[in-house]
């Protein structure tokens, strides 16, 4: 395959200015990563010391394989919820070795509030089930929870999604035969209970782990029975006389010792035979992408240059290269793997619809994972393309992805606006893993344009109801309305909901992306099928 | 088959008549046998051309090998035929808009040279700018919009001409 040519110019004015500007944002991004992660109050610290306990970010390195990568996910999970007091949505969740075996680790942060669950803790975890689900990744959860955040009990519990979709997705995995294990570490109250019975192996600690459906003051409460943690749910009670835990461990150090060797049995998964090269660096300095990404969300970039960044060598075999030029497809290989690549360098028209969806069949045919670099303002609008029909080809793509087979991957390089992110695979389509750069931002329009609609509708509204409109009146309108919907744009507005698995500096995406193609291969590759498009 | 490569720099075309029972090539027009191909423990690579026995270590990095024969080094590359169509077809000379929208600016003057990849016009639809480049190094020749003017999709809105046909 050919090097892609660069036509960058590091020297420029522009090259300097965007470089200046997206270090900054990564500079941000890596502080409030910081901040999520470590920055806890004194007293919490201290408290989990008194009781003996790691912190939770210690257990999760003691467990994994040293020296090994991990990919954590969504570490900016309710960055913007709850005024900030649940980081990380207080649950770590990753993607790392231990013994051997790439599995997904899911852990609470006993450090916030006891470790309970916020509405947004759940999602977490029900999304990192997902992707057990999905790829067919064996799950570790370290439990130290204080149960639901009783205080928001109506997000968090009733619904689908909510709580008890943990527990569905458990019982789940167990049927597809992917492995569980859960390490109690502290309380795992009511629902939460769940997690260690579902798993299909468990440890707990002596004297600070664990289980029961009430604890000590719900049982006085119901039954007027005076009963102490130990003798209620601890760990010589579970593990001799109930049967709900397997093995009692003396240490948090002891339980992971006897996790690590309770992987070290499982068997090894067969992975599907992905097509491999073997793997080369990108040509090009991938530190350059902040050169190129623009400081405008307006300004438009070629995404061969960030494509160049991103894959093996940088080689690049472009498919109908002079067809629907606004949508680059192509052949590449990331870590050696080979994959499909679709890539914005415009709006999306008819031919270059027709072009994604063909480009997508072919690789559903060829069983090569798909990777989408999003930078979409959306479809091409206007009389004409609509009496060409417009909606008709868009659909054929949005057909032709949703039903793929073969994994899907999603990076958010710059804007997400409109009809284009569901055909580049946004969330709503089940990319395996869908990660965002910190200048990503999203929505159903631009800002500018979202403020014109806003303001004007309300700006009638205040004619209709007769009060008087000046020039400083609307321009006070827009700028409100600008900023209140800017806001809801931002990157961290969206990872904080879980929108996509985590925000990514774009010099690790290459890194992120092998991680996640080598666990997608856990899961078999279905037989190609297609739903009909309407041609 | 046949193929080119360079060898330190001079294209040399290379046909591959025959790979059994022996190596029969074509260089540049004329024919040699290859015969008694092997590697040494210390990974020298012995051959015999019509022949001539021939002793020599390589490596490679990506598509460039470096040989060492006799003492001497050369460097072979292959040569990509996608990359010498690229160079022939650098005579493309129109600026097309790619999407429907207007000029927003022009930031060359007509008769100013440009070199490839460098900004001449900056547009804007649907709320996304572009900076078109020059598809090759020349002279702007023509600029058919100018700033606030609309255009088609796929229209020309500027023209490049070679270096040296400026001021004909």
């Amino acid at each position: 395959m050919r090097r892609i040519q660069s036509l960058l110019t590091p020297s420029s004015a522009a090259f300097r200015a965007n470089d200046a500007h997206n270090r900054r944002l990564v500079r941000e991004f890596r502080d409030r990563q910081e901040a999520a992660r470590h920055l806890r109050p004194q007293r919490d610290l201290d408290r989990l010391a008194r009781q003996g306990k790691m912190l939770p970010r210690e257990r999760v390195a003691r467990l994994l394989d040293p020296g090994t990568p991990f990919l954590e996910l969504s570490s900016l999970a309710a960055n913007m919820a709850y005024g900030g007091e649940s980081p990380s949505a207080s649950t770590i969740v990753g993607i790392g070795i231990v013994s051997g075996r790439e599995v997904i680790v899911r852990s609470d942060d006993p450090t916030v509030k006891g470790g309970a669950w916020y509405p947004l803790s759940i999602k977490k975890s029900v999304r990192a089930l997902d992707i057990a689900i999905e790829n067919r990744l064996p799950v570790i959860h370290l439990c130290d929870s204080a149960g639901g955040f009783l205080q928001l009990q109506s997000e968090l519990f009733p619904d689908r999604h909510m709580a008890g979709r943990i527990f569905r997705n458990q019982s789940q995995l167990s049927k597809m035969g992917v492995k569980q294990l859960a390490l109690v570490f502290g309380h795992c109250t009511a629902g939460g209970a769940y997690i260690p019975a579902l798993s299909d192996y468990n440890v707990i600690v002596r004297g600070t782990g664990a289980v029961f459906l009430g604890g000590p003051p719900l049982v006085r409460a119901a039954t007027g029975e005076d009963v102490g943690v130990e003798e209620l749910g601890g760990a010589d009670m579970h593990t001799s006389v109930s049967g709900v835990c397997d093995y009692p461990a003396e240490t948090e150090i002891e339980a992971i010792h006897i996790g690590r060797e309770i992987v070290a049995q499982w068997d090894r998964p067969r992975k599907w035979d992905c097509q491999r090269e073997p793997v080369e660096p990108p040509a090009y300095d991938p530190e350059e992408l902040y050169g190129i990404l623009p400081d405008d969300i307006k300004r438009q970039f070629d995404m061969r240059e960030i494509i160049a960044r991103v894959v093996d060598g940088s080689r690049f075999h472009e498919y109908q290269p002079d067809y629907g030029r606004t949508l680059v497809c192509g052949f590449a290989n990331i870590w050696g793997y080979k994959v499909g690549v679709l890539a914005n360098n415009g709006v999306l028209f008819n031919d270059s619809s027709l072009k994604g969806a063909h480009f997508i069949e072919l690789c559903n045919q060829n069983a090569t994972p798909l990777v989408f670099l999003q930078n979409i303002t959306g479809y091409m609008v206007g009389r004409e393309y609509e009496r060409r029909g417009i909606t008709k080809d868009g659909a054929k793509m949005i057909m032709a992805q949703a039903c793929s087979r073969v994994p899907k991957f999603t990076v958010m390089c710059n804007g997400s606006f409109g009809a284009g992110n569901y055909g580049m695979c946004g969330r709503a389509f089940d990319a395996r893993f869908l990660f965002a750069w910190p200048n990503h931002q999203i929505g159903v329009m631009g800002g500018d344009q979202a403020a014109n609609t806003l303001a004007e509708v309300k700006l009638n509204q205040m004619k209709r109801n007769g009060e008087s409109v000046d020039q400083a009146e609307i321009d006070r309108v827009w700028g409100e309305t600008r900023k209140a919907y800017q806001e809801q744009l931002s990157a961290y507005f969206s990872t904080s909901q879980l929108w996509d698995d985590g925000i990514l500096d774009p010099v690790d995406t290459r890194n992120a992306l092998g991680v996640a193609i080598s666990a997608s291969l856990n899961a078999p590759l279905p037989e190609p099928g297609y739903g009909v498009f309407r041609f | 088959m046949g193929f080119s490569i360079t060898l330190d720099g001079a294209a040399h075309e290379v046909e591959i008549l025959e790979l059994r029972p022996r190596l029969k090539l074509r260089i540049d027009g004329r024919a040699y046998t290859v015969t008694g191909e092997q590697q040494e423990e210390d990974g020298r690579h012995r051959l015999e051309i019509d022949g001539r026995p021939v002793s020599f270590a390589r490596v490679h990095v990506g598509a460039r090998q470096a040989l060492r024969i006799d003492g001497r080094t050369f460097e072979a590359v292959l040569v990509d035929p996608r990359d010498e169509a690229d160079a022939a077809a650098a005579g493309h000379d129109h600026v097309r808009a790619p999407m429907p929208g207007a000029v927003i600016q022009v930031h060359k003057r007509v008769g100013e040279p440009v070199s490839r990849g460098e900004t001449l016009l900056t547009i804007e639809s649907m709320k996304l700018q572009m900076a078109l480049a020059a598809p090759r190094d020349g002279v702007l020749a023509e600029l058919k919009r100018g700033v606030g003017e609309t255009f088609d999709k796929d229209e020309i809105v500027a023209e490049l001409e070679p270096l040296d046909r400026a001021g004909d």
